[in-house]
């Protein structure tokens, strides 16, 4: 039946939007009016009520409008219209099944603008819109639910936590995901609180708890959701994070400007006053201290119970429904929380034997996984046969290149986290490969040399140790690390700042041209550095958001000349002999790891600086051509960051076959550096120029003329005469003399 | 090359021209569509062919079915023939078609916007059988109520009228259903702007929304109504009633012994739905959707949240004197006779 419409005439009568302005801008003359109306409201609600399913299109029309009416002006008459949230709650409830669409979605726009207009509280809203989230049918309805849910999250979220309507949400979306196992409902708590932890609005343990009964869940589809949010909610929040930090900076110098030369219209007025209030708004950002996130994986509770019953509950059970893409995901979260959090599972590594084979689809995933799983607290003799059964079945001459590359990967991979797992005589055989024609082949098989050199350089053969490891070993700074053995903590880059001050050192005492005198320097230096302290310390507590100068050689040095009264006596003793030389390294390679961490006190100077000297050397580690590549799956990857089966398949992921034009050449782009830092000054000069649409100089416009343009000058210059000639040659010659046209030397 | 001698004469087959013979039938043309079809029975949709005239029953459904028609003066004029089929109907013989299926179809156009349609419309219900209408009422007075509020004067005006209508048929009815009571009073105060203290001055300046309808003479009617519905609400009951105990010479019912005078309380009640004050299938009441059927309950409720507002009113319309302060009278001597009535009674 085609929807009756209310003709034009109909609705100057029944003009609620102009009722509705009046009564916005006088609510006490027009209160009459209003009770009017909602008497209409009761009386049509009564007869919709009555009979909801045979409401004839009118009424339908009339209620919505009513409702639409009475929820915009509700604030002005709040004891009329006190029960008016319920009564809407209401025939949501009980009739939104039958509901015709329009007025649903009314009904459920006019509840989120009570709740906006604060005459309903937030859990109530919720409470009411989320049960019928998960039962209607209508997909436009769930949509709209969902986002008016999502919104009303976020918006009481807004100013601060709102940690009691948190709980009781999470309370509800657990109880959801828990009560139910089969169905497929627990899929809107996923969606839900995923949206949340993304937006950084639900980041808590009880969040990831909700995640973890999900994926802990019988349906497939909340099993699959529960483990995607592991394995990459935190990403997509910091993809988020990002994203909103890279909103286009405002040049409010730029926009001030224009407004001085534009038009001033209001509109325009706006606009400043808008910039000005965002630039303000990201400097008080900038201040605020950087919110704690720890990733989902961080926040559970039992990461070792909660690997162990998705390992058993999906993998290990054969009657688990899910396909072999799904549970190589379920696979990729348990081994993740094995590698992270040091798990035992023992069965975990002889439920990976069955896998490995070159035949078995998407094999590299499972030697990813395999990889991630092991780390240095598993027993190497459940590694072993592992790695065996990958030697055997990957890598041998007889194998396709692309196969052998992988398996070296996957076992390079493995030793990395554990290197106790591999023998001597399998690890020497692998090394061999280097020798191989194949180059992803050889690129592996350098990978795992370059990592023994590193950690045990006895297990390789004489000629394969370098020159490094060699004199390591002799010297006896590189040690088999015993099964558990673990390193003695230290502060990360520690080495670094030691090495950046005695660069500094050395500077100043070339500028002050004392080479030999150093006690006086040390004790004026440690004065200064006590009095740059104090000095920072005053400025702390003055003003804590406003800027702290960094003195860079704010230094205090506590024993310093023990030191190096200690290193003075290494320095004659190398020139005395090689056997003196012997014991003063060793005694240097001691020091040197304690060195600055236990004899000084680090400033908040030294602790900046560090932090500097950090970033930098992981973005030194990145810059291809850097020579101390070696170990990069060690330095360059985050301990939280997953382990993919792109890095096991190594060069044979960029082969031809696989990656586009346009893939290869982002690749090959990938580490340089800009292009444009290599242009000339003058193209620099005049991009900057364009840039600021600026205009360019004489001599562009010259070479930049048409060509047409120019023809006729020269047509004419051959056609003329002598006489002509002398005159334009002159007046050039002049104008030379001169300086040019607008030359200062003045006409003669 | 055999093969393309083969395709040239194949090309060749394209361009040759079809013999024609002799006592046959010349060949189809190649992009000839069969459109020949077979069936049983062929029907055209247009076409009526009963030969005998519709009934005036199916005349009847049909005419009631366009009620819900976009053209006014269909509507209108469909109206018009239920009307005159209803009233044209030998006396003796029933409706067409009974109350309960006209009214769910008739009740939308309470609040058309065409006045005409309207007008028809009360026509039409006037024609309606009384007793008919006692047990829709309950169905009725939502509609009533919604024409009594609407923004619009003339709807508002004709709402009352049929309000009228439907207290002359149907009085105790309307004050004692479900919401009959509280409800129809609210929407009386609210036409006549009666509310509060300071909306029912004269000289506050009423700002009425919406297109009022010609002055005058709405109000009077609303006035009217008003005291029609408070007489059938708390009006003085009928003498017959407050005599009954009273007489003792007259030979009656009341007059015989204790258990057989009350006779008429165990008979079988003669209403349509005798326990509808239980409200076994409906939704929960609140306090003014209750039902309200003794004169003491109305009085009660009547007296503590309307009594000072109307008398406020009627005596504001008093003072302003003319057409209006004749047409208050209807309403203080219903005031006047139920306070007296509900002093001796309470």
């Amino acid at each position: 039946m085609v929807k009756r419409k209310l003709g034009a005439l109909e609705k100057v009568e029944a003009d609620l939007p102009n009722l509705q302005h009046k009564i916005r801008r006088d609510p006490k003359s027009y209160i009459e009016d209003f009770r009017a109306q909602h008497y209409q409201y009761e009386s049509h609600r009564e007869i919709f009520m009555a009979a909801p399913t045979a409401a004839n299109d009118t009424g339908i029309i009339s209620l919505r409008e009513l409702i639409d009416f009475i929820a915009h002006v509700a604030d002005c008459y709040p004891d009329i219209t006190k029960d008016f949230p319920q009564q809407l709650m209401d025939i949501l409830t009980q009739h939104h099944l039958v509901l015709e669409p329009e007025l649903r979605e009314k009904i459920v726009g006019s509840l989120v603008l009570l709740r906006k207009k604060d005459l309903l509280d937030s859990a109530t809203l919720l409470q009411t819109l989320f049960p019928i989230l998960i039962t209607t049918p209508s997909k436009t309805l769930r949509a709209l639910i969902f986002q008016k849910i999502l919104m009303d999250i976020r918006a009481s979220n807004a100013k601060s936590v709102n940690h009691k309507l948190n709980r009781t949400m999470q309370t509800v979306l657990f109880n959801l995901v828990t009560s139910d196992r089969v169905s497929s409902k627990g899929l809107w708590a996923i969606k839900l609180i995923r949206e949340l932890w993304k937006r950084q609005i639900w980041s808590d343990a009880k969040t990831v708890d909700v995640m973890k009964e999900a994926s802990l869940s019988e349906n497939e589809k909340v099993i699959i959701g529960g483990v995607r949010f592991f394995l990459g909610g935190d990403k997509e929040r910091e993809e988020m994070e990002d994203e909103s930090s890279d909103e286009e900076a405002i040049d409010i110098g730029k926009v001030k400007h224009q407004t001085t030369i534009n038009k001033k219209t209001r509109k325009k007025a706006r606009a400043v006053e808008k910039a000005k209030a965002t630039i303000k708004r990201k400097e008080r950002k900038k201040g605020q201290p950087h919110p704690l996130n720890f990733s989902a994986l961080h926040l559970l509770h039992d990461p070792q119970g909660f690997a162990e019953s998705l390992f058993y509950k999906h993998l290990q059970n054969g009657k688990s429904k899910l396909s072999l893409e799904q549970k190589l995901q379920v696979l990729q979260l348990v081994t993740r929380l094995v590698g992270l959090h040091k798990l035992h599972i023992i069965q975990l590594y002889s439920y990976f034997q069955k896998y490995l084979t070159p035949r078995q689809p998407s094999v590299t995933s499972f030697l990813a996984s395999l990889a991630q799983a092991s780390h240095d607290l598993v027993p190497p003799d459940v590694l072993e046969p592992l790695i065996q059964k990958i030697a055997n079945e990957f890598v041998s001459e007889a194998s396709a290149s692309v196969v052998a590359t992988a398996g070296l990967n996957a076992i390079r991979e493995i030793c990395a986290r554990q290197p106790l797992a591999i023998d001597d005589t399998l690890l020497q055989d692998l090394v061999m490969y280097r020798k191989s024609k194949d180059k992803g082949v050889v690129m592996a098989a350098r990978g795992l040399l370059s990592l023994y050199r590193e950690v045990n350089p006895e297990m390789l053969k004489r000629r394969d140790r370098g020159k490094d490891a060699s004199m390591g070993l002799r010297s006896g700074e590189k040690k088999e690390r015993r099964f558990g053995e673990d390193e003695v903590g230290g502060i990360e880059g520690i080495e670094l700042l030691e090495q950046w001050k005695e660069e500094e050192r050395k500077k100043k005492r070339a500028e002050k041209g004392l080479a030999s005198d150093e006690e006086d320097d040390e004790e004026e230096d440690e004065a200064a550095a006590w009095d740059a302290w104090n000095v920072e310390d005053d400025e702390d507590s003055d003003d804590s958001g406003g800027w702290i100068d960094v003195q860079s050689d704010a230094e205090i040095d506590l024993s310093d000349s023990e030191d190096e009264k200690e290193g003075r006596p290494a320095k004659k003793a190398k020139q005395d002999g090689e056997d003196k030389d012997k014991t003063g390294s060793e005694d240097k390679a001691e020091t040197k790891k304690q060195n600055l961490a236990t004899t000084r006190i680090l400033t908040p100077a030294d602790l900046a600086k560090l932090q500097e000297l950090r970033s930098q050397a992981a973005v030194d580690a990145l810059v291809p051509g850097t020579k101390n590549r070696r170990g990069q799956t060690n330095t360059t990857r985050h301990k939280d960051d997953p382990l993919t089966a792109e890095e096991i398949e190594g060069l044979a992921a960029l082969s031809a076959g696989k990656a586009t034009r346009e893939e290869r050449i982002a690749h090959a782009k990938e580490g340089k550096t800009d292009r444009a830092d290599h242009k000339s000054v003058t193209a620099k000069r005049k991009e900057r120029k364009e840039e600021q649409g600026k205009s360019t100089t004489n001599k562009e416009k010259a070479r930049r003329k048409n060509f047409f343009m120019t023809l006729g000058k020269a047509k004419s210059k051959g056609k003329r005469s002598l006489v002509e000639t002398r005159n334009v040659l002159k007046a050039h010659q002049d104008r030379q003399k001169r300086g040019g046209r607008r030359g200062n030397l003045g006409t003669k | 090359m055999g093969s393309s001698s083969k395709k040239k004469k194949e090309k060749q087959k394209d361009f040759q021209k079809a013999k024609l013979k002799v006592g046959k039938a010349k060949g189809k043309p190649e992009n000839f569509t069969d459109t020949s079809f077979k069936t049983k029975g062929i029907t055209l949709t247009q076409q009526s062919l009963t030969l005998n005239a519709p009934t005036s029953n199916s005349q009847f459904s049909h005419h009631l079915s366009l009620l819900s028609s976009k053209s006014d003066s269909q509507r209108r004029d469909s109206l018009a023939h239920l009307t005159t089929s209803i009233t044209a109907r030998p006396v003796t013989s029933p409706l067409p078609q009974p109350v309960s299926v006209i009214l769910p179809t008739l009740l939308p156009l309470i609040l058309d916007a065409n006045t005409g349609v309207r007008t028809q419309l009360l026509k039409l219900f006037r024609s309606l059988p009384a007793p008919d209408v006692q047990d829709h009422v309950l169905q009725l007075l939502p509609y009533i109520r919604a024409g009594m509020t609407h923004l619009a004067a003339d709807i508002r005006v004709s709402a009352v009228e049929v309000l009228t209508w439907l207290v002359d048929v149907a009085g105790p009815e309307v004050v004692s259903c479900a919401g009959g009571w509280i409800k129809t009073l609210n929407c009386f105060l609210s036409v006549l702007g009666w509310h509060t203290e300071e909306s029912a001055k004269w000289s506050a300046n009423r700002a009425s929304f919406g297109k009022s309808g010609s002055k005058g003479t709405p109000m009077m009617k609303v006035l009217i109504a008003l005291g029609e519905f408070l007489n059938a609400g708390i009006g003085a009951p009928e003498p017959t009633d407050v005599e009954m105990g009273d007489s003792e010479q007259t030979p009656g019912v009341s007059n015989w012994e204790f258990p057989v005078g009350l006779a008429a309380v165990h008979m079988v009640p003669d209403t349509a739905s005798p326990y509808a004050y239980l409200n076994l299938f409906g939704q929960p009441r609140d306090a003014e959707g209750e039902m309200y059927e003794t004169w003491e309950d109305r009085y009660r409720v009547f007296s503590t949240r309307f009594m000072s507002a109307v008398e406020r009113g009627v005596e504001n319309a008093r003072k302003e004197g003319g057409e209006l302060g004749r047409a208050i009278s209807g309403v203080s001597k219903v005031l006047k006779e139920s306070s007296a009535y509900g002093r001796v009674a309470v």
